[in-house]
């Protein structure tokens, strides 16, 4: 559905994106993250035919950014960083603009105009002035200007930042229930977001891609990766750094009682022999599991390793 | 073509939900009142010349005012964002715009027909002539309307866009009256680039086709400037 060819853009001398390259599938909901001033926004805005691309091809449903702009536009809902709000109007007059501007009038326009107030939750607010909306509020008009002609691809600019949790929460569940065939793209840095609602992530940092793939892969990415924790009796650490296949084994900080806590680094899973070995000295065996860095780990070591 | 009257009616909106246009309509009256009672008092004739002289030449400061917020908001709101991402076409949203501002200021001129109403009480006003000024005010009106949106495209401060747009202006103006200022034969060749050649006629009660030529030309060329620094300023 999008697909991202050696993406560059350069504002004068200062490049933004440099050969970025991705694709999403149809029906996706991808998370594009990374620090502020990445590039997120900047390749956002060559997506939606906002701004051209210096070089490289983009691909939206099938239309060239370049060459076919409007079929592009016809098939994108866009939500920029702060929502695109005239603040004199009310949200009537204002989603009805929008409307217009989608080509839907008459009967048309005021269908299109209640169903997607109604998805958003603002039934009945018609006729309340923007400028008097909470921030929660004008956040859930942006994402309603964006839904309204039922796009292909929706690109949301940290739909979330600046709402209070009970809002946050609403807005990923409305993200939840777009329907199958409607393919996504949202950026955030909140990572706890993008392990809620999306099942793959792109990482981009200083205008490159440094990532890509699902939550779990990227988490296992990070250096050091995928570990075990251990709690165990009856052994000694150097006895099980000793076992085959274990890399390095740490202690984690003083032992509780009997119980020994360590984290096991190993090439494959050690659990099966650490368990036997545990069980011949006659200990015993009270946790162990495998544990994967936090997303938020992954995250800082993947865009620290580039640097 | 909806799409533009789309555009149209949100400007519209815009300028009838706020106070805007209150205040345009009833400044412009009380200017044009007071124009009026000087023209007919210091004059003694039953002529609208002194009061249509004085509001063309309030145009210029008037309308950068009122087309300042037009391109210099939607940017500053983000509003262009999403109007560059639907699928309108840029020149439905200019002359959109453009047509807004213009529709705005005819309704000031309505509003001004008091006056040639009482002349007709008191005396016996020409009503060619009348008709022509008219016609050679909505001239003037759409050319600045078009060179305040371009004023109001190149910078995203509002109040910056209005100087600027008074400032383009205003050579439009004083070329006509600027014999005193430069060498005779620059005068003579720069006159014809000034409004008030144009205007003369109109005020005489000729329609010239030149002098409707100038101000479709003078519209035309700020339109497309207007399109040309908005779609480049996507570029940068």
């Amino acid at each position: 559905m999008i697909e991202v060819r050696s993406l560059t853009k350069a504002y004068g001398p200062r490049v933004a994106v440099q050969d970025v390259s991705f694709t999403v599938n149809k029906g996706e909901v991808v998370g594009f993250l990374g620090p502020n001033g990445a590039g997120k926004t900047t390749t956002m805005r060559i997506l939606t035919g906002f701004i051209p691309p210096t070089t490289g091809e983009v691909k939206v449903a099938g239309f060239d950014v370049l060459d076919e702009p409007t079929e592009v536009k016809r098939r994108v809902g866009y939500l920029p960083e702060s929502p695109p709000l005239y603040p004199e109007l009310t949200i009537g007059d204002y989603l009805g603009f929008v409307a217009e501007l989608r080509s839907f009038y008459g009967r048309k326009r005021a269908e299109k105009v209640g169903s997607v107030m109604e998805r958003v939750g603002l039934s009945g607010w018609e006729s309340r002035i923007l400028s008097s909306l909470s921030k929660g509020y004008r956040q859930r008009v942006g994402l309603a200007q964006a839904l309204i002609h039922d796009p292909e691809v929706l690109i949301l600019d940290e739909p979330t930042s600046g709402l209070d949790p009970g809002q946050v929460m609403g807005i990923r569940e409305l993200i939840q229930n777009l329907g199958a065939h409607q393919t996504v793209i949202l950026s955030t840095h909140v990572l706890s977001e993008v392990e809620a609602i999306c099942p793959r992530a792109l990482i981009i940092a200083r205008g490159r891609l440094v990532a890509s793939g699902t939550i779990s892969e990227l988490r296992a990415q990070a250096p050091g990766g995928l570990w075990y924790y251990a709690e165990l009796s009856g052994v000694t650490a150097p006895r099980v750094g000793g076992l085959p296949g274990v890399a390095e084994v740490e202690p984690l900080g003083e032992p509780d009682g009997p119980w020994l806590k360590l984290r096991v680094r190993a090439a494959q899973d050690p659990r099966p022999q650490i368990a036997a070995a545990v069980s011949a000295a006659g200990g015993q065996v009270r946790a162990l599991e495998q544990r994967l860095p936090s997303l938020e780990e992954a995250f800082v070591s993947i865009v620290g390793r580039e640097a | 073509m909806r799409h533009l009257i789309a555009v149209w009616k949100k400007e519209m909106r815009i300028y009838f939900v706020s106070p805007v246009a209150y205040v345009f309509l009833a400044v412009y009256l009380f200017l044009a009142g007071v124009f009026f009672y000087l023209g007919v008092t210091l004059t003694g004739e039953a002529s609208l010349r002194v009061l249509l002289g004085n509001l063309a030449i309030t145009l210029v400061f008037v309308l950068p005012m009122l087309t300042m917020r037009q391109f210099a908001e939607e940017r500053r709101q983000g509003t262009l964002e999403m109007l560059l991402t639907s699928p309108v076409p840029l020149a439905a949203v200019v002359v959109g715009k453009w047509a807004a501002s213009l529709t705005l200021c005819l309704l000031m001129f309505l509003g001004t027909l008091l006056f040639p109403a009482v002349l007709a009480y008191y005396g016996d006003p020409d009503w060619g002539v009348v008709a022509t000024s008219y016609l050679g005010l909505i001239g003037v009106a759409s050319g600045f309307c078009a060179a305040g949106l371009f004023a109001s495209s190149l910078i995203d401060d509002q109040v910056a866009a209005g100087l600027i747009g008074v400032v383009m202006l205003l050579p439009f103006w004083l070329v006509g009256r600027s014999e005193a200022l430069l060498p005779d034969d620059m005068a003579e060749k720069l006159r014809d680039f000034g409004v008030l050649a144009h205007l003369d006629s109109f005020n005489r009660g000729v329609i010239d086709s030149i002098d409707v030529y100038y101000f479709v030309c003078f519209t035309a060329v700020f339109l497309f400037l207007t399109y040309r620094s908005v779609e480049s300023r996507r570029w940068r």
